[in-house]
């Protein structure tokens, strides 16, 4: 039989938030590469327009957490427990793994690290820790 | 903590989608209470035991019981 039901307020309002996150996270991703290379491609490295740049990718980087939070609200409890364990286990382990990272120049195994691999770290185990968390627990 | 949701659910011939629109929460938290995965919070645990028109004590206790 089909299902009839008819939108509840909890699927309106996260996807409304959701809509909200991805334009945000969409318009900073926008701003960060506007940042990065638009002093050699677009304004011939004019220090005052990159700091413009800078102050625009702040701006809008505090509104994509404004909209995080907002979608983090918005969520079931379930939902909201989950996306804040995963959290905390991605901030574990991005701080383990960094460390490791850090020390490997050092041990002359890496020639030099960089600092933006850290964000793979931080969004693979947040992804992951997000998927095993919720399929733990809603597995039928 | 043991619960008895799925008992009073059943005896009102709700699924887990129809308890879930009532108190506003995704049908996999109702799942993962009556599982024992996951334990309301106490709000959660409130709307409930007003739904069934139960004290609380009567729906959730604890594993040691």
């Amino acid at each position: 039989m089909a299902d009839t039901r008819t939108e509840t307020s909890l699927q309106a309002g996260l996807k409304k938030s959701t809509t909200q996150l991805f334009l945000a996270t969409g318009a900073w991703v926008g701003s960060t590469a506007l940042m990065s290379f638009g002093p050699s491609t677009f304004w011939d490295f004019d220090v005052a327009v990159t700091f413009l740049a800078i102050a625009a990718n702040l701006i809008v980087g505090g509104l994509m957490l404004y909209s995080f939070f907002r979608h983090l609200k918005n969520m079931d409890e379930l939902q909201r427990q989950t996306h804040l364990e995963a959290m905390a286990l991605t901030l574990g382990i991005t701080m383990v793994l960094t460390v490791i990272y850090g020390a490997l120049p050092q041990a002359k195994v890496l020639a030099s690290t960089q600092p933006a691999n850290v964000l793979f770290v931080i969004g693979i185990s947040y992804i992951l820790s997000v998927t095993t968390l919720w399929l733990w627990r809603t597995s039928e | 903590m043991k619960n008895r949701l799925k008992v009073l659910r059943a005896d009102r011939d709700w699924t887990q989608a129809d308890l879930a629109d009532r108190l506003h929460v995704t049908r996999q938290t109702i799942n993962a209470i009556e599982k024992g995965k996951y334990d309301p919070s106490l709000p959660l645990a409130f709307k409930i035991a007003a739904l069934f028109g139960l004290p609380i004590e009567e729906i959730f206790s604890p594993e040691t019981d």
